[in-house]
């Protein structure tokens, strides 16, 4: 274990070193992102305004408000797109070079990502998470999230980073079938802002429809630990929540060692 | 020891049909293209031998190269590498093997080559005793100190070229794959990676496999050679064989006094050979008279002797074949016309 640790940290390491080469991308990412965070809370604030009703879909205006943004917070650090890696290892043939050395290919990505996970971590969102705890007792006049709260959406995030990764590990590996999968990608991009909850809480979702999310694994992955924060679960669906979480850990990471085996007998590795 | 048995390699491939409208009958036919990039190659390569795999482009020795290394799985036959078959345990073999492919690094891209080597020393497991004593043999032999701490990035190919070699020898690699490791390179660096690879060779008794282009490199290096050609093994055995073989022929050159009487001579009528065997051809400007001649049926003093009974010679040069003509030769036609 310390010594995968030793081989695996410099992983994580190089990702945050080399996300801070590229900062003028990364800031500009920042920009564009809040701003669409920004957008979703001018147009829900419109929504509350227009109705009479105090709740939509269980939620308060004021805990919109903190939904919203920790979507964002819990965004940035749960949605490293590792399929991107991988996509461009198959496509530029440097997937040969991680395949030489005596390492996990899905393990040295993870790794990877959870490096940019922890960059992403202070470059900007606990920031965020600061400002909008401060904002959120002085303007909106509710108490501070309690420590509970915190560990358990803590506890929380680092599952749904593993389900995040593990899902999004496999969705890379069909770029080694098909050589391009940058359409794929952007499909997966749309279909996972709306399936996870990061676009509409899933709570407006009619019953029949939330169902069948239920199974998907996709609640877990924001969702979930923001709903947590909120303190929106009773203890028994709690245990639920997380117990569902931990399933789908060990589901995907089963599923991406099975297709990784399929990968690796059929596996064209382009480029002379 | 290396052992290649009847190993084969066929890309499939979806069909693909000329001009849009045969872009739009491209998505619906479910039409397959197979392409033999390997077809059936056997060899075995003892310990510590440098091994020459030539071929010309897309002959297929990068394939095989992969199959060695166990990053692709050969369609059918089987490498097995130091008692370990590659494609089935990747891991275990990656360990053992040491993979420098030209065109690529394995360094990290954006950090010092420092750091890269600290990652290699903990990937590979290496004892920080067998780490320094390693490094120190590295940086003699590819003088790695003068750019130790600058990002791979700013590297020059030259000088990435022996940080990469080194990268895959840090772990004293029973076997090292070269895959064209001297591609763009001066002719100084070129010297420096040969004589590397050769005393590593020496020293830890290394098996070394080589693909490249450059004739060079074969003649300092390769003991034996390997050439395929469309997938194919067309020859395996030493160098000087196939220079025997195949370089059949001789050049003799002679700058000459009075050319007008060697106009009129009949070398081959008067060597009694055809004109095949012997070609004679004149330089006016330079005065220098070449024959080309085949050195089991010719020898050197007959051509001489004809000559010089006519005129005054003032210069000879004699040349065998070089080995880059053979191979070229042997890329053109296949090899059972190169003999002609």
């Amino acid at each position: 274990m310390r010594r995968k640790l030793r081989i695996y940290l410099p992983f994580a390491l190089n990702e945050m070193k080399r996300q801070m080469s590229y900062k003028g991308a990364f800031y500009l990412f920042i920009l564009i992102s809040t701003f669409s965070s920004f957008v979703s809370y001018f147009l829900w604030m419109a929504i509350y305004g227009s109705t009479d009703r105090v709740m939509l879909g269980g939620l308060t205006k004021e805990e919109m408000v903190v939904y919203i943004f920790m979507v964002y917070v819990t965004g940035s650090i749960v949605s490293i797109s590792i399929s991107d890696w991988v996509s461009d290892d198959v496509v530029k043939g440097t997937v040969a070079m991680n395949l030489i050395k005596p390492l996990d290919y899905r393990l040295s990505l993870i790794s990877r990502a959870l490096g940019c996970s922890v960059y992403n971590f202070f470059v900007p969102s606990v920031f965020i998470w600061i400002g909008l705890e401060i904002y959120k007792v002085n303007v909106l006049g509710m108490p501070v999230t309690g420590v509970w709260n915190v560990v358990l959406y803590i506890i929380s995030c680092i599952m749904s980073f593993l389900i995040f990764v593990l899902f999004d590990f496999c969705v890379g590996m069909i770029a080694f079938f098909t050589n391009y999968i940058f359409g794929l990608l952007m499909v997966k991009e749309a279909l996972l802002k709306f399936l996870t909850g990061a676009l509409i809480p899933l709570s407006f979702f009619p019953e029949g429809v939330r169902r069948v999310f239920d199974f998907l694994p996709f609640s877990s992955m924001v969702y979930t630990p923001v709903m947590l924060y909120l303190g929106k679960y009773s203890m028994a669906e709690l245990e639920f929540v997380l117990a569902r979480q931990a399933i789908w850990v060990v589901l995907l990471y089963l599923l991406g060692s099975l297709i990784w085996k399929r990968v690796t007998t059929r596996l064209v590795v382009l480029g002379g | 020891m290396i052992e290649v048995r009847h190993v084969s390699k066929e890309f499939v491939s979806p069909k693909k049909y000329p001009g849009l409208k045969g872009a739009i009958k491209g998505l619906f036919s479910t039409e397959k293209v197979v392409k033999k990039a390997v077809e059936d190659i056997s060899f075995t390569i003892q310990d510590g031998e440098i091994v020459g795999y030539i071929g010309s482009n897309g002959a297929g020795k990068s394939t095989t190269i992969k199959m060695m290394t166990g990053i692709m799985r050969p369609t059918s036959g089987e490498c097995i590498v130091n008692g370990i078959n590659p494609s089935a345990q990747r891991k275990k073999n990656a360990q053992e093997i040491g993979v420098v492919f030209g065109q690529r690094t394995q360094l990290w891209w954006d950090l010092p080559l420092s750091e890269s080597f600290t990652i290699l020393k903990e990937i590979y497991n290496v004892s920080d005793k067998d780490y320094t004593e390693r490094m120190k043999f590295l940086n003699q032999v590819l003088q790695l100190d003068d750019f130790f701490d600058r990002p791979v990035r700013t590297l020059s190919l030259g000088q990435r070229m022996r940080a990469d070699l080194g990268a895959a020898l840090l772990h004293n690699p029973r076997v090292l794959y070269l895959d064209e490791p001297t591609i763009g390179l001066d002719l100084v660096v070129k010297d420096n990676i040969r004589a590397a690879i050769k005393e590593i060779n020496e020293k830890y008794q290394t098996t070394v496999i080589l693909t490249t282009h450059d004739i060079g490199d074969i003649e300092e290096l390769c003991s034996r050679i390997i050439i395929i050609d469309e997938g194919k093994k067309i020859y395996d055995g030493s160098l000087e064989e196939l220079k025997d073989t195949y370089g059949t022929r001789r050049t003799v050159s002679m700058e000459i006094k009075s050319p007008k009487e060697i106009v009129e001579l009949d070398l081959p009528g008067k060597l009694g050979v055809t004109e095949q065997t012997c070609k004679v051809a004149f330089d006016e400007e330079r005065k220098v008279l070449s024959v080309s001649f085949d050195k089991h049926k010719v020898q050197v003093p007959q051509v001489l002797g004809a000559v010089m009974e006519l005129t005054e010679v003032s210069d000879i040069q004699i040349q065998e074949t070089q080995l880059a003509e053979i191979v070229k030769e042997i890329y053109n036609h296949g090899l059972n016309q190169a003999d002609s």
